[in-house]
């Protein structure tokens, strides 16, 4: 199949070309079938017309001779009696009519009695003359002969299979033969046969002058098929059509002599010497014979194929001198295109002083021009404004730059923010979506109290940013005059809500953490609600009052909770619960309380990180929607300076003291009941060693117990002023033997360190000063 | 007038007698009808150099419409000529002093042929008909079949055309199976519309062709003859396995002669001449004449009185080939 060509020339040649093409086509078809049916009519009548007339022809020579024939069969019934005039008779027969080459009249065997067997005067045409001669001997017995036996038979005149004679004229004849017949006593019988000789040559003139088309032929048979005249003369008196057609090979043919033999005329049509051939017949009245004319069938398309043949050449030279002229007008008419083109590529290379072609007709091509022109112009003022814009943009660009800094200045980002303060470790990220956020978070200690708010503004970008620092600064300047979470988002509320004109507002959650006691005081102002991690990971849970800025005069509660040590609050934004990735799926609260709950061990920094990662991994390459804050928040629990001690004297009933002693300060550092009683058991086994072998029978001697709480560490000091004694010293005692067996002291050590983690003795100036340091896990208070 | 040819025929014989005279070698033969493939055999022997290998020289002259073989031998005008069986018993009876030296054909080709349309079913219905026979001889065997089925009919004599019959000049005529029938079959009628009498389902399968000489010839020239004989038989075999060279010959004789032919029709009769000369029975050599079939052609003979006294087989046939 054809290609179509990238050229638009081509193309548009290629379009029309086919459709021309079809055009002619269909006509040239139309022209060729309709034509073909009209010369095919035409043909066929002609060659009947033809055939007819050539048959008229021959009858016209054939009937006259028959009428001569008859005309002397009267004659010689006359003339019966004088058998010596007949020969008289033939001789004018043949004189007076020149087509007539001999003549006979030939009697039954011994008609005349006096004549003999044979008589049959005959008379015939030897050059110019005329001769007379008796026919039959016995060696030509012409009774035998056709000519004769057969009239004389059928009692009706016969037209002889033509024969060559070659004693006379040497030439192709027939002889025409009618009975005589007269009346004998009522009954008819036959005496003789007239006879008339004609040669063919007249009659194979006549047929061998038809020409029907090219080659078309006229051929005549006899009545036994035999060919009288056909152009292949080895036919001629050879063959008969059923001969030839057998040896042919060619059953149709035999057919079609038959109908020759039969009917009056028709058409015909067989394959003849490789060539199909249309056949037309009839029958020469006079003879029964049958005059064919025989044509190629194809030979009546002949005229119509030469002009087909001349059409197709003409349309041909008229498709090429049409595709010459369209590709040399469109061409030419698509030069400027080019050149357009290549002022597009200028342009496009940022060339936009080039010069556009000049058009000088007035169509599609100066539009085009026209529109270059308005591009043009249009792109010098559009890169003029665009210098300009980009100008300004670059300056917004670098104001907001320097805005973010600000912004991001107001926000604590030194970490740990409080270094000192060993109750607190805190972590926090606040990464904007664009380059100047709405989220805010914030605190400070005072007096032993953590200040810390998580915000977000509604909006994004510098609107959203001012505001931001707007809250930022009235939470500080609040809380100068304010010291309940309530009361202080009240007061942000009502300020915010004064002249709030473009409606905006924070969330926001405010939490004051006593660090001395982990009473945490809170107010959420529509915010999130945090998350409390102590072992398993749990939403706070809080009253969302309203948003800031809103509803001036609403008033907030707020709520308390006892923060335990360990506990890590973790703040944040719906920038974080509300992460897109690029199917739009949030990240969810969900994933993040489990992140939290799996990594609870993690401090506050280890802890922002990783729930920063695993945002990333959610959000992978979708773009920020939000700001992403938050806030992680670890109580450790209050810094300690608890020191208490009691005095005691070596009577062993003051252990009850100690009793008491060691349970007040289990309340006083809030201890479970275990912790107290193992205490207790460690430090009653120190005291009643000291009670029993260091003032060896001397009482009202002091003891001073002391307790004291640094960091995580309760330290007890025994002191006494008895006998040196390192219970430190003391050997493990043999637990495998019997309480009974085993040697006094030793066990009560062994105790001792089971409970205390760190054990020391020391003598100074006289005092036996007795350590036991107890770590405490905070989460055991 | 037609067959004027006479003329042409007596100049030959002429000729042949002057060259039998020059050079008593030469054999001349005369086959019994004009050239055609029934005598294919004899063409291809001399052709192909059958009758020269032996040292023979052969020249082969044929009859016209007027005279028959069997007169020209008597004549000593030839020394063999080729017969059919019943022409040649007629003619032994009538004083030719002819024997058969060779026995071509082993079956008969003759046949009546009459349209369908005039009704014809059974031999019976040729009662009172006109029934076409060849003026020139071999009347013998129809004329036997007729009498023998106790039939009336009118014999007309016709030269050689099938014209009378197309014609319908006679109800019914004889015909040769390899010859007459085909031209009529040849002038456009078709085998279905016509009634065949075949002579050999009918009892009368008398054999045909064979070769006759003088038995004075014969006791003379006997080794010549010998040679003929086998030579000719040669022929047979070497037309029978190469029928279209054979027609090709056949038809430069038939047009050296001027007889009217075709192509067609000759096939035709070489086709049936080598069905004919296939013998029914076994032990029957090739070119032998059976004493059966000589009883049989000789018995009918006598009894339709066409021969006076019969002849002892031994005296009719004398193979010239053992």
């Amino acid at each position: 199949m054809f290609k179509i060509k990238k050229s638009l020339t081509q193309r548009i040649v290629f379009y029309v070309l086919t459709l021309c093409i079809l055009i002619f086509l269909t006509t040239l078809s139309l022209f060729y079938l309709s034509s073909k049916k009209q010369l095919e009519q035409v043909t066929y009548k002609n060659t009947a017309y033809i055939t007819e007339n050539t048959a008229l022809k021959i009858e016209a020579i054939l009937t006259p001779i028959m009428k001569i024939a008859k005309n002397y069969q009267w004659m010689m019934i006359q003339m019966k009696d004088k058998p010596d005039s007949i020969a008289a008779l033939t001789q004018k027969v043949v004189a007076s009519n020149p087509e007539i080459m001999g003549s006979a009249v030939a009697f039954i065997p011994d008609y005349y009695a006096s004549k003999g067997k044979y008589f049959a005067p005959y008379s015939y045409r030897k050059g110019d003359s005329i001769i007379t001669k008796q026919l039959g001997n016995e060696n030509y017995e012409y009774f035998y002969m056709d000519w004769f036996q057969i009239p004389t038979s059928i009692n009706k005149p016969y037209w002889s299979e033509p024969y060559y004679d070659t004693g006379g004229a040497n030439a192709l004849m027939t002889t025409f033969s009618i009975p005589i017949t007269i009346d004998s006593a009522g009954v008819s019988k036959t005496i003789a046969v007239l006879t008339v000789d004609l040669a063919l040559d007249w009659f194979t003139e006549i047929v061998s002058a038809v020409k029907v088309l090219e080659t078309g032929y006229a051929s005549v048979i006899s009545k036994a098929g035999t060919f009288v005249t056909h152009p292949n003369k080895e036919l001629i008196m050879n063959q008969t059509i059923f001969s030839y057609a057998k040896e042919n090979d060619n059953e149709e043919l035999r057919i079609i002599g038959r109908a020759m033999q039969t009917q009056k005329n028709g058409f015909a049509n067989s394959t003849l010497n490789g060539v199909h051939r249309i056949i037309y017949y009839t029958t020469l009245p006079s003879s029964n014979w049958s005059l064919a004319v025989v044509f190629p069938k194809s030979e009546i398309y002949l005229p119509l194929r030469k002009i087909t043949i001349i059409l197709i050449v003409l349309i041909v030279i008229a498709l090429t001198l049409l595709t010459i002229i369209i590709t040399k007008v469109i061409s030419k008419q698509l030069i400027p295109l080019t050149a357009f083109s290549k002022t597009a590529r200028q342009i496009a290379k940022g060339d936009f002083q080039t010069p556009i072609p000049q058009i000088k007709t007035e169509d599609e091509m100066l539009e085009l021009h026209d529109a270059f022109h308005f591009m043009q112009d249009n792109l010098l003022h559009y890169i003029e404004t665009l210098k300009d814009t980009t100008t300004a943009k670059e300056k917004i660009e670098s104001e907001l730059r320097i805005a973010r800094e600000i912004q991001m200045g107001m926000i604590p980002k030194t970490f740990p923010p409080f270094p000192t303060r060993k109750e607190l470790d805190q972590y926090a990220s606040l990464i904007p979506a664009k380059e100047v956020g709405g989220d805010l978070y914030d605190y400070f200690i005072d007096d032993d109290k953590l200040y810390f708010i998580i915000g977000d503004v509604s909006g994004k970008g510098i609107p959203a940013s001012l505001l931001m620092a707007v809250t930022r600064s009235l939470f500080r300047s609040v809380t100068l005059h304010f010291d309940s979470p309530a009361e202080i988002l009240t007061n942000l509320n009502n300020s915010l809500a004064e002249n709030n004109d473009s409606n905006m507002f924070v969330t926001l959650f405010i939490g004051i953490l006593d660090l001395n006691t982990g009473h945490l005081q809170f107010c959420n102002a529509g915010h999130n609600p945090p998350i409390v991690i102590r072992e398993q990971a749990s939403f706070l849970e809080v009253i969302p009052n309203l948003p800031l800025g809103l509803i001036d005069g609403f008033q907030y509660q707020q709520q308390e909770k006892k923060i335990h040590n360990g506990t890590t609050l973790v703040l944040y934004t719906d920038g974080l619960t509300e992460a897109e990735n690029d199917s739009k799926k949030l990240y969810g609260e969900e994933r993040l309380l489990e992140l939290t709950s799996t990594n609870e061990h993690l401090n506050t920094q280890q802890l922002v990180e990783t729930i920063l990662e695993d945002v990333h991994a959610h959000v992978q390459t979708a773009e920020q929607s939000d700001d992403l804050t938050l806030l992680a928040i670890k109580y450790n629990g209050p810094t300690r300076k608890y020191e208490k001690s009691v005095s005691l004297i070596n009577e062993i009933e003051q252990i009850y003291i100690l009793q008491q002693f060691i349970e007040e300060v289990g309340e006083d550092l809030d201890f479970d009941a275990s912790l107290v009683m193992k205490l207790n058991l460690a430090l009653e086994e120190a005291v009643s060693n000291v009670i029993l072998y260091a003032y060896p029978k001397v009482s009202g001697k002091k003891i001073i117990v002391s307790a004291a709480y640094k960091g995580n560490d309760l330290i007890f000091t025994v002191t006494d002023t008895g006998v040196p004694f390192d219970p430190t010293l003391t050997e493990h005692p043999n637990l495998d033997l019997d309480a009974e067996e085993r040697p006094i002291g030793g066990l009560g050590i062994f105790l001792i360190k089971q409970i205390m983690n760190e054990v020391t003795y020391s003598r100074i100036h006289d005092v036996n000063v007795f350590t036991m340091k107890k770590k405490i896990d905070p989460k055991n208070e | 007038m037609k067959y004027v040819r006479r003329f042409f025929g007596l100049f030959i014989l002429f000729c042949s007698c002057l060259t039998l005279q020059a050079q008593n070698k030469t054999l001349t033969f005369m086959p019994h009808w004009l050239p055609q493939a029934q005598f294919a055999g004899y063409y291809m022997a001399l052709q192909k150099g059958f009758y020269a290998e032996l040292g023979l020289q052969v020249q082969i002259i044929h009859p016209n419409t007027s005279r028959i073989a069997t007169e020209s031998l008597k004549n000593k005008e030839v020394d063999i000529i080729s017969l059919f069986l019943v022409s040649a018993l007629t003619a032994q009876d009538r004083g030719v002093p002819l024997v058969n030296i060779g026995q071509i054909s082993q079956n008969s080709a003759l046949m009546i042929v009459a349209k369908k349309s005039k009704n014809f079913k059974t031999i019976q219905d040729l009662q009172n008909k006109r029934i076409g026979i060849w003026k020139s001889g071999f009347d013998e065997i129809p004329k036997a079949l007729i009498a023998a089925n106790h039939l009336n009919v009118t014999w007309v004599p016709i030269l050689s055309s099938i014209n009378m019959f197309i014609e319908d000049g006679i109800d019914a005529m004889t015909v040769m199976s390899y010859n007459e029938y085909d031209q009529i079959i040849n002038a456009g009628f078709n085998p279905e519309e016509l009634n065949i009498f075949k002579f050999s389902d009918l009892g009368f399968n008398i054999v045909e062709d064979g070769l006759y000489c003088l038995d004075s010839t014969r006791q003379t020239r006997q080794q010549e003859l010998q040679k003929f004989v086998q030579a000719t038989l040669k022929g047979w075999a070497y037309a029978e396995q190469h029928r279209e060279e054979t027609l090709q010959v056949v038809l430069e004789w038939m047009k050296k002669e001027h007889v009217a032919t075709n192509y067609a029709h000759q096939k035709w009769m070489l086709d049936q001449m080598c069905i004919l000369m296939k013998s029914s029975t076994k032990n029957l050599k090739y070119g032998q004449l059976s004493e059966t079939d000589f009883n049989k052609a000789q018995t009918i003979l006598y009894q339709s009185a066409v021969l006076k006294t019969k002849i002892p087989f031994v005296l009719f046939y004398k193979p010239v080939v053992k």
